[in-house]
């Protein structure tokens, strides 16, 4: 009771103390009134606290103001929503006798005007000394603490510490007690210059204690930071060049120009050879075949490149290289994650992306099928499957989580992932506090988070339309009518079905019970009358296994058997909104358990407003306002990803950073020339891929330069195009297509591929691998089944995305680990071996031919001199030490049984150049796109 | 910024020897593994990423073996005696305890259970050890055993992540991965990150835990499974004798060289480094695994069997592992998660995973320091929690998982020996001294190794991040 002795409102000569515990959060505020109808005052206390009447006001004449009915006549009165105010209309005197003695003293003490003070006005009385003594540390440009104190509404959301007042509760609040020096973990502030007077202190306690109203017409003013990618694009003027250049896009005279200023010059076209390569690489993620390679050298119309450009765009190859992309910043896997990490079915969605790419979804419609598909009129299948972009959460399947936990983890992580895939912001920075450089405080955040805070989670069944025409659904309805009558056939047998099991139970050798799992084996050790639901489950799912259940009932075989017959319909996970939004909170310091104030959804102020004709925006209000042409982000945000893509690195390098703590753009206006050319050709990403492709900067030879190394050793200023290790998945895909063994088949399920032995030991449950045999062996690696927590290897070591969080760029590392995989890994040595045969096979029989063929079939170029003296001491080298050793021969073509003499010589060639081809699918080149 | 911290897009641009056409015969690829020539024809250019370099001030220990006790060990059957939580059994927990707390499976109501294990002191300085762990407790004097560890998170996933990368949930880098991202290793032919495993099943949560987050994927931890090939496709192909595949070694970096040559990109000539590095690799590791090479008393002192993976090879492999200039060792062994069902009671199943790790876990240290080597690796034991001073009600004796208090224990070079560190309260539920976070920890672990936590940084999103987050001391209590 400290502050009792500054309380002005203590009455202190009226009988004193009352029943009332904290005096402090007592406040009455008299009213000007002319007549006994109007209110009179304003009676404020604190939570919990109960006004007692000592008989019933008259009705119409109490009113509350919020949150407890009217009534006419109230014997108690709980005020338990924090403070609340209480006013009562009529004179104060004539209502002595209705409340308790405590408040008479109040009452009186009040309307004697002894200490009566008016509503403390925030903007006028208090925001004047916080900012005279708060706001450098804790204001719009600094939030130390995650504290802003200019505004009252910024003031109650409080900080890292939690909510800085206690309405109605001056002493109890941090902010009083940091000023006054009372709080054991914050130091007494201001921590310099001279601090709160008492008058000022005084002020501040009342206004708490008066219930801490922000003015009503507050606006919080986001902060003034002028940062350039939060400014809407405008088109610039294209450069003027002096002199001669070449020039196929205006991409060009923008990388141009700035390389004059930079004294340098760009690099001369690169060869047809390698242009062809990379175009494919990069469109499709496959090398050029042999033919592709002569034919394309040998055209000599002027738009050969042209041609090339546009019928790889129609490619679907298209679709699955640049899907893959997406599906990265998707975090796209097969499993759950976490601990038990079982399997999921998502590759509808897979396939939805691939699609939109091949069909050149406009980016903006893409985003909001992804995003809100489900809310669209009418969502069409394809519509709904595409809200799985959301549902590549992870969860957590470990006994003993708390649900709740990790669904507000997998909604910070939509958050996030939304942040950076969209806006190229780091907005899981603000989870716990504000964030600490982009103009984004926590409220934001949680407001944010509140569009996707309402999404019921259901997976649903998403038949191809084959298998609606084929009859698949009215099939398997049969079947399950059939499954359905026997059951109740079952069901009257109910009786003799107990007895048999029973019989069964008691007749079980204990060395056949020892082999079932655990809990089963608990089960049948507890007694029939103990057993849980599940646990009785368990026992009649095991009985129904048994011999004695199928032979005495036939039904268990028949039902068994139907189910069997059942037709597998595929299934995807979807976002589904729910009818009544979650109330969302700040949670403070990002604890889920650890509610700060409501908040309703809402965009961060810093950006573009959000358009919504609704008070209670939603998911596709959010949708609507990502994909908007004002949205300053995300146009730049994508083709700076596509330019990561094609050029090695961004033209804003911290690419999921444009914040202002990313780096500046190289090119600032060729960006913003790409973002409004893009929402110009509405939002088309085929059309900026050929913009980009096309033009004389991507054409570039990647040759490194001795002029470049020491004025641009990054090649920021691109005087020469990148030269690139390519993708995890892109590495075998290529081994797989120039051995001719590559699949072509799109979408579907995943695939397993062999993988090297033991790759499950250092998991918690090993995982189902059944490796493939036939063609899905040699699917592209997009389709490989991804366990999270022990995802395929070879993808691993090539810095494939672990697919936890979203991906927006890629590491390319070089170590022993990848030359290890490139030169052992068994799915290598059979496209070595492929390969080889491939050189038998097609090219003529000269060995200069062969080379050539092997050179261009693997690197689309034809071999140097010096490549071809060493092709050809390696094949010497290699040929005679196999026809030595015939059983290393037989091993490296992976032939078993005893082979004929006759095919010797045969064998020997092509152990040889399986020898040979092992070394080329190893080579630097052969794994970068130059 | 940090000196040691680098363009992470120029962390590949390594390994430039500036005579990049030394022939490569088998004495040259003998003549990689002399040092000398790598650091002068290194000098024109960055470093590999994984060659050693200088920490921010001198390190106390070169190595450290982190000894991974999956699932939580029980700290009040092993460490933290309390006689009153024994005379307490059977009775509910007071509320004052449990008020706002969250257990995994635990009610509120949970009954309080004694140890059946008996305690005795140990060595000169009196450590209480249980009779669970006698061949440590032979070691006590080595030991610093932290009774006062609290962690944030109770589910085994997120705790483990917690433990390895200071952080919850997924996306950060991985203890060993910080370490050898700061200060390398000083292995020219292993990674410089390893990970073992043993017991019935791997960790929970998998590679994340040794992942390396947003770091350069150089700095992950590479998993050396126990049977088979240690690492993955280490083995040869089919019909490639090592002759043959050094040919092919050679034939694949005299082609990169040619390239080299014409195209002038570094990235080129770490290519090349990487496969010589690959090929020393394919002989060291197997060489390294192959633990018959040890004397029939180290055998014995460990009780390693060669051929036979367990916990016991895994402590010898890992001392193999730091002779050999490995930086970060974790062994994971499972399975510690006691909650009382049938399999994972405190009774057998107990004393059969402390029967595993006892005598192996006291002769690593015996032997580190019989070899001279104790002083400098870092041995922690530990899991991913505790486990509660309340009993489980299931069929059998257990405890669920406790964040709160556990117990730890380090030793080896910098560390204070023969004490214990921090105090619960009577029923072992709270911290009553030195309370010891997880990221204190880890804030130590770096110190001893010459590494400021508070500057190995890295940039990402905008953000420099540390191994500590925005928390962690050095806690000098550990510190000899």
């Amino acid at each position: 009771m400290a502050g009792l002795l500054g309380n002005p409102y203590r009455p202190a000569n009226l009988g004193w103390p009352p029943r009332v515990n904290n005096l402090e959060s007592i406040c009455i505020q008299p009213l000007p009134h002319q007549n006994p109808q109007e209110p009179c005052f304003v009676l404020t206390v604190p939570v919990g606290y109960s006004v007692r009447m000592s008989d019933g006001l008259p009705a119409g004449r109490c009113h509350l103001a919020k949150g407890v009915s009217h009534r006419s006549h109230l014997q108690q009165l709980n005020l338990s929503d924090e403070v609340d105010t209480v006013t009562m209309s009529g004179n104060p005197i004539d209502h002595l006798n209705r409340v308790t003695r405590a408040l008479a003293c109040v009452l009186l003490c009040s309307v004697s005007g002894r200490a009566a003070v008016a509503q403390i006005d925030f903007a006028r009385q208090i925001k004047p000394i916080l900012v005279a003594h708060c706001v450098k540390c804790h204001g719009p440009k600094k939030h130390e603490a995650g504290l802003r104190l200019d505004t009252a509404t910024t003031l109650l959301d409080g900080g890292e510490r939690g909510p800085s007042v206690v309405r109605g509760k001056a002493d109890a609040s941090l902010l009083i007690k940091a000023i006054s020096g009372t709080d054991v973990a914050v130091s007494k502030m201001p921590p310099e210059g001279r601090g709160l007077n008492s008058k000022q202190l005084a002020l501040l306690k009342a206004w708490i204690n008066q219930g801490a109203k922000p003015p009503a017409d507050e606006v919080v003013e986001k902060n003034d930071i002028d940062h350039w990618s939060f400014r809407k694009p405008e088109r610039p003027d294209l450069p003027q060049l002096n002199g001669k250049h070449i020039v196929h896009q205006a991409i060009d005279l923008f990388i141009l120009d700035k390389l004059a200023e930079k004294k340098l010059t760009a690099s001369p076209v690169a060869q047809r050879t390698t242009l062809i390569r990379r175009l494919r690489l990069d469109l499709l993620g496959m090398p050029p075949t042999y033919r592709q390679v002569l034919n394309f050298v040998e055209d000599k119309r002027p738009d050969a490149y042209d041609r090339l450009v546009d019928r790889f765009l129609a490619s679907p190859r298209y679709g699955e290289r640049w899907g893959r992309h997406w599906l990265d910043n998707a975090r796209y896997a097969d499993s759950n994650g976490f601990t038990r990490d079982f399997s999921r079915e998502m590759y509808r969605y897979r396939e939805w992306v691939l699609d939109a790419y091949n069909r050149d979804l406009p980016f903006d419609q893409f985003i909001i099928e992804q995003i809100a598909g489900d809310l669209l009129q009418n969502p069409t299948a394809n519509q709904l499957i595409a809200t799985g972009f959301h549902r590549n959460t992870l969860i957590n399947e470990e006994g003993g989580t708390d649900d709740e936990q990790f669904r507000v983890d997998a909604v910070a992580d939509r958050v996030a992932t939304t942040g950076s895939v969209f806006l190229g912001l780091t907005m899981g920075c603000a989870r716990c506090h504000d964030h600490k450089f982009d103009p984004l405080s926590q409220r934001e955040y949680y407001e944010f988070f509140a569009f996707l805070n309402n999404c019921n989670e259901p997976t649903i069944e998403v038949p191809y339309d084959w298998q609606i025409k084929s009859g698949w659904l009215t099939n398997r309805e049969r079947i399950r009518q059939r499954i359905t009558k026997l059951e109740q056939q079952l069901e009257q047998q109910a009786g003799a079905f107990a007895t048999a099991q029973q019989t069964w139970e008691q007749a079980l050798p204990p060395e056949e019970r020892s082999k079932l799992p655990g809990p089963t084996q608990e089960a049948l050790l507890t007694e029939l009358s103990k057993r849980t639901d599940d646990q009785k489950q368990l026992v009649v799912d095991v009985f129904k296994k048994s011999k004695e259940a199928r032979d005495a009932f036939p039904e268990v075989d028949q039902i068994n058997q139907l189910r069997r017959s059942e037709p597998v319909i595929p299934t995807t996970m979807v976002l589904q909104e729910r009818d009544k939004a979650r109330q969302a909170y700040i949670h403070r310091r990002g604890n889920f358990l650890d509610r700060g104030r409501n908040v309703r959804a809402g965009v961060p102020a810093a950006l573009h407003p959000l358009q919504s004709t609704s008070d209670t925006p939603n998911r596709l209000d959010l949708a609507h306002w990502l994909a908007s042409p004002d949205n300053p982000l995300t146009p730049r945000v994508v083709m700076n990803r596509f330019w990561q893509r094609y050029f090695g690195r961004g033209i804003v390098e911290t690419e999921n950073d444009f914040g202002v703590q990313g780096s500046p753009p190289t090119h600032e206006k060729l960006l913003d020339w790409l973002a409004t050319e893009w929402i110009q050709r509405r939002w088309s990403m085929k059309q900026m891929h050929r913009l980009i492709v096309t033009s004389a900067t991507y054409r570039q030879s990647s040759k490194v330069r001795g002029d470049l190394a020491a004025v641009d050793t990054n090649n920021k200023f691109l005087a020469r195009q990148a030269r690139v290790r390519i993708e995890a998945e892109i590495v075998r895909d290529n081994a797989l297509a120039v051995a001719g063994l590559l699949s072509g088949v799109i979408g579907g399920p995943s695939v397993y591929p062999p993988q090297p032995e033991g790759v499950f030991e250092f998991t918690q449950d090993p995982k189902p691998w059944n490796t493939e045999t036939g063609e899905d062996r040699f699917r592209r690696g997009m389709y490989t089944f991804f366990w999270r927590s022990s995802p395929y290897p070879s993808l691993m070591v090539f810095d494939f995305p672990n697919s936890n969080v979203t991906c927006t760029r890629r590491v390319r590392s070089n170590t022993p680990l990848q030359s290890l995989t490139l030169a052992n890994d068994i799915q290598f040595v059979e496209c070595a071996r492929s390969l080889a045969r491939r050189v038998q096979q097609e090219s003529s029989p000269d060995f200069t031919a062969k080379a050539d063929f092997l050179f261009l079939a693997t690197l689309a170029r034809r071999p140097s001199t010096a490549e071809r003296d060493a092709l050809s001491r390696l094949f010497q080298q290699q040929q005679s030490a196999f026809s030595a050793d015939p059983i290393a021969r037989q091993q490296i073509l992976g032939i078993t049984e005893d082979s004929t003499d006759s095919h010797a010589d045969n064998q020997n060639d092509l152990a040889t150049w399986t020898a040979v081809a092992r070394v080329i699918l190893n080579l630097d080149e052969f794994i970068t796109r130059e | 910024m940090d000196p040691i911290i680098r363009d992470p897009l120029d962390q590949t641009r390594r390994h430039f020897f500036q005579d990049c056409r030394v022939g490569l015969g088998a004495m040259a690829l003998g003549s990689i593994l002399n040092a000398d020539r790598d650091v002068s024809a290194a000098a024109t250019t960055t470093q590999h990423p994984l060659s050693p370099r200088p920490a921010h001030f001198r390190p106390q220990v070169k190595n450290v073996i982190f000894l991974f006790m999956a699932g939580g060990p029980s700290q009040l059957e092993l460490f933290d005696h309390k006689p009153k939580l024994q005379s307490m059994e059977g009775q509910v927990i007071p509320e004052s305890y449990v008020e706002n707390k969250r257990f995994a499976f635990l009610k509120k109501d949970a009954k309080l259970l004694g140890t059946r294990r008996k305690f005795q002191q140990h060595g000169a300085a009196g450590a209480e050890i249980s009779e669970c762990l006698p061949h440590l407790a032979s070691v006590s004097d080595e030991l610093a055993v932290i009774r006062s560890m609290s962690t944030d998170v109770f589910n085994h996933g997120p705790a483990k992540f917690f433990m390895n990368t200071g952080y919850n949930r997924f996306g950060r880098p991985s203890m060993g991965a910080w370490v050898t991202y700061g200060i390398g290793s000083e292995s020219r032919d292993l990674p410089g990150f390893v990970v073992l495993q043993s017991g019935p099943r791997g960790p929970r949560g998998g590679s994340p835990n040794w992942g390396s987050g947003f770091l350069p994927t150089t700095f992950q931890g590479v998993p050396f499974r126990n049977q088979g090939q240690p690492i993955l496709n280490l083995a040869n192909p089919q019909g490639i004798n090592r002759d043959r595949q050094q040919q092919f070694i050679e034939a694949v970096n005299d082609f990169n060289r040619i390239r080299l040559e014409e195209i002038g990109d570094p990235e080129i000539a770490t290519r090349i480094a990487s496969y010589e590095m690959a090929f020393r690799m394919q002989t060291s590791a197997p060489e390294l695994m192959s633990i018959s090479q040890e004397t029939p008393e180290t055998l014995a002192l460990y009780g390693a069997e060669p051929g036979a993976p367990s916990f016991a090879n895994n402590c010898l492999l890992a001392r193999r592992l730091v002779q050999r200039g490995v930086r970060f060792v974790q062994l994971y062994h499972t399975d510690w998660d006691h909650h009382g069902n049938k399999g994972t009671e405190l009774g057998e199943s107990l004393d059969k995973v402390t029967r595993e790790i006892d005598r192996p876990a006291a002769a690593l240290i015996k032997d580190l320091k019989r070899l001279g080597m104790l002083d400098e690796t870092l041995v922690i034991w530990g899991g991913e929690f505790g486990r509660t001073p309340q009993g489980e009600p299931r069929q059998y004796l257990g405890r669920d998982h406790h964040i709160e208090a556990f117990t730890m224990w380090l030793a080896g070079g910098g560390i204070q020996r023969g004490v214990t560190i921090g105090k619960t309260d009577d029923l072992g539920y709270y911290p009553v001294e030195d309370r010891v976070h997880v990221h204190d920890l880890h804030a130590t672990v770096l110190h001893l190794l010459g590494l400021d936590h508070l500057k190995l940084t890295f940039r990402f999103q905008g953000r420099d991040f540390r191994l500590t987050d925005v928390a962690g001391k050095v806690i000098p209590k550990l510190l000899a």
